[in-house]
């Protein structure tokens, strides 16, 4: 294991660690319920860096991933009433089916087309969720979802410690995956492509065969991550589909910095606290994210990620390389 | 298939395409020259419907729905060369162009809908009628709101096709459009010609978002939908082109009346994704698109 690994999982385990501590030492409950929205925020976030961070992949499907988990879980859940567990698994199955369908005509296409059609996608599985109502609820979304259990301990008893514990795993669990995916030499080939296509592809990398695993890749979690949240709230509806879910997700993978993994994670968890902060603030909150977001991308395009890098630097070698945030570009 | 029913059909086909056509005509115009896509389109088509409603409407200042529409599309002309300055031009230059722009623009939509919401709340608004009723058209009726836009469109895109081919100005524009190095070696002010472009595309925006908001009623989310049609439509003909565009937009507004009336609304969209789909698969640059 090298350096930069030993000090990723370290980092890793310390976040995680804290995080499993905090209820023990006294939270309440309204707060446990902001981190584990934002566990799950920080797990599509992450995954999404994936394709928009290191593979390079202009991909705005990837909130469509996790909407059709939710509705992955919520139909096999409650509809087919499958096990709520092998629901869970399932919807990361469907989010997976859902990313190999819209890369195929993604392929062939370059810069904003793939923007335009991956962003056309999620639309219009909005649409078809609202129009098929009789399998979905409509505009109504589904209730009274099954949620987790362990024989007879729901996750949502004891003030909802179970899922709590339950999305932190998850969280966990896709980091490891992530990161493993990241410095695989599948992950460096995709690197490769965004930094160097021609040469990549002069090295014998197949684009085609890389962007249909890489979009695979990211919905596995995303997906999961879109049944617990069907699990954990008991409802899919088409909110989530909304415009709003996809700037939260995107301000957290932008604002943490892309290709970092955890910069989206911890950027994710601040924001669930920052926006519970300015919860009676109403609409002004989402002035006050959006004028961040451009103001981020702006000025420090680095991201919290390379705030954090750089004053880590600083406090062991002295030298002011907090600076250099603001100048790396956003890959 | 009885004569109702093509008449049916027609009529709004004409009515969506020419809607389309000018929110698309915008969009092609920034994404040509600026090579950028601007997902605020929607929520500046928005917030001209609520300008021009403010300003003519009884509940605002009362002036009228001429001066409401002639200050709204103004106003978002004005806005248009703001946003650019704040929104699009400080990422120019970097590689990343067209990645960044969509965020930003993203926030930027976010932004305007929840000052739209702040301002206005979240009740619908109804621009009062233009002309008191419809007419009939070769025993196809129309309303009055529908007849604006059946004529607006056209007389704005020939105006907008006039401007770009026939005047020094319009010119320039798309000199820059086809290489900004070569312009600003020619003495084009490069910069001041994007902003332009920028606020013909919001100018654009505006008006045809007043179009619709008296159509239909105004809300701080009303220019969502039509956003994601006039991405069906740029997909579709590609963004390459104005004139593929706006052909591109009547032949959607076509097909989409056409699926409401025998398919109905339900599998309208996805038959429209499925028809992009194929057309991608085939043409990946779009319909009308160059490679």
């Amino acid at each position: 294991m090298q350096r930069r690994d030993r000090t990723f999982f370290a980092l890793m385990a310390a976040g995680a660690a804290a995080l499993a501590l905090l209820p023990l030492i006294g939270v309440d409950a309204s707060f446990r319920h902001f981190l584990i929205l934002a566990f799950i925020y920080a797990i599509v976030a992450s995954n999404w860096d994936l394709t928009l961070g290191y593979g390079g992949i202009l991909n705005f499907a990837h909130p469509a991933f996790f909407e059709l988990g939710v509705y992955g879980y919520a139909i096999f859940a409650s509809t087919l009433e499958v096990e709520p567990w092998l629901a869970l698994l399932l919807a990361g199955g469907v989010a997976v089916i859902a990313a190999l369908m819209i890369v195929l005509p993604v392929l062939r296409l370059r810069g904003i087309y793939v923007i335009l059609v991956t962003f056309a996608f999620g639309q219009i599985c909005l649409q078809i969720v609202l129009s098929q109502s009789q399998i979905t609820g409509g505009s109504q979304g589904m209730v009274l979802l099954p949620g987790l259990q362990l024989g007879d301990w729901s996750f949502a008893r004891d003030g909802r410690m179970g899922y709590y514990y339950a999305t932190l795993l998850l969280l966990v669990l896709s980091t490891i995956y992530l990161r493993m995916v990241v410095r695989s030499s599948f992950g460096r080939s995709i690197q490769a492509l965004r930094d160097n296509e021609y040469y990549a592809i002069s090295r014998g990398i197949s684009v085609s065969r890389q962007r249909i695993l890489t979009m695979a890749a990211s919905a596995v979690f995303t997906g999961m991550a879109g049944g617990m949240y069907a699990a954990y709230l008991r409802v899919a509806s088409p909110e989530v589909f909304g415009l709003d879910f996809l700037i939260i997700v995107l301000s957290a993978l932008l604002l943490g910095g892309t290709s970092t993994i955890l910069g989206p994670v911890m950027a994710a968890i601040l924001l669930a606290i920052l926006s519970e902060w300015m919860m009676d603030l109403g609409a002004w909150r989402f002035l006050i994210l959006s004028v961040l977001i451009v103001g981020v991308l702006r000025f420090y395009p680095g991201g919290l990620y390379a705030l954090i890098e750089g004053l880590a630097k600083w406090a062991i070698s002295g030298r002011a390389a907090v600076r250099r945030g603001a100048r790396s570009p956003l890959k | 298939m009885s004569l109702d029913a093509i008449q049916s059909i027609l009529s709004s086909a004409v009515v969506l395409g020419s809607l389309y056509a000018i929110m698309a005509a915008g969009l092609a115009l920034t994404w040509t020259t600026l090579g950028i896509f601007n997902f605020a389109h929607g929520a500046l088509m928005m917030i001209g419907a609520y300008f021009a409603w403010q300003i003519g409407a009884d509940a605002g200042f009362g002036l009228g729905v001429a001066a409401g529409m002639a200050i709204g599309v103004a106003a978002l002309v004005g806005l248009g060369v703001v946003f650019e300055r704040l929104v699009i031009r400080p990422f120019l230059g970097s590689r990343q162009v067209v990645l960044i722009t969509v965020i930003t623009t993203l926030a930027a939509m976010i932004f305007i809908q929840n000052s739209a919401l702040l301002t206005w709340g979240p009740r619908m608004k109804q621009m009062p009628p233009v002309l008191p009723q419809g007419i009939s058209v070769m025993g196809i009726s129309f309303s009055a709101a529908e007849l604006l836009i059946v004529i607006a469109a056209p007389v704005t895109l020939i105006a907008l096709w006039l401007f770009l081919t026939r005047t020094r100005l319009g010119t320039a524009v798309r000199a820059v459009a086809q290489n900004p190095e070569a312009a600003a070696l020619m003495g084009l002010n490069v910069s001041r010609l994007y902003s332009l472009a920028f606020a013909v595309s919001a100018g654009l925006a505006g008006f045809s978002g007043i179009l619709l908001g008296s159509m239909r009623f105004i809300t701080p989310t009303m220019g969502v939908e039509p956003l994601i049609k006039a991405l069906v439509v740029v997909i579709f003909g590609g963004l390459g082109s104005l004139g593929g565009t706006i052909g591109a937009a009547y032949i959607i507004g076509f097909l989409e009346a056409t699926s409401i009336y025998f398919i109905g609304l339900y599998w309208t969209p996805a038959l429209l994704f499925l028809v992009i789909i194929v057309v991608l698969v085939i043409r990946p640059q779009g319909l009308f698109g160059k490679e």
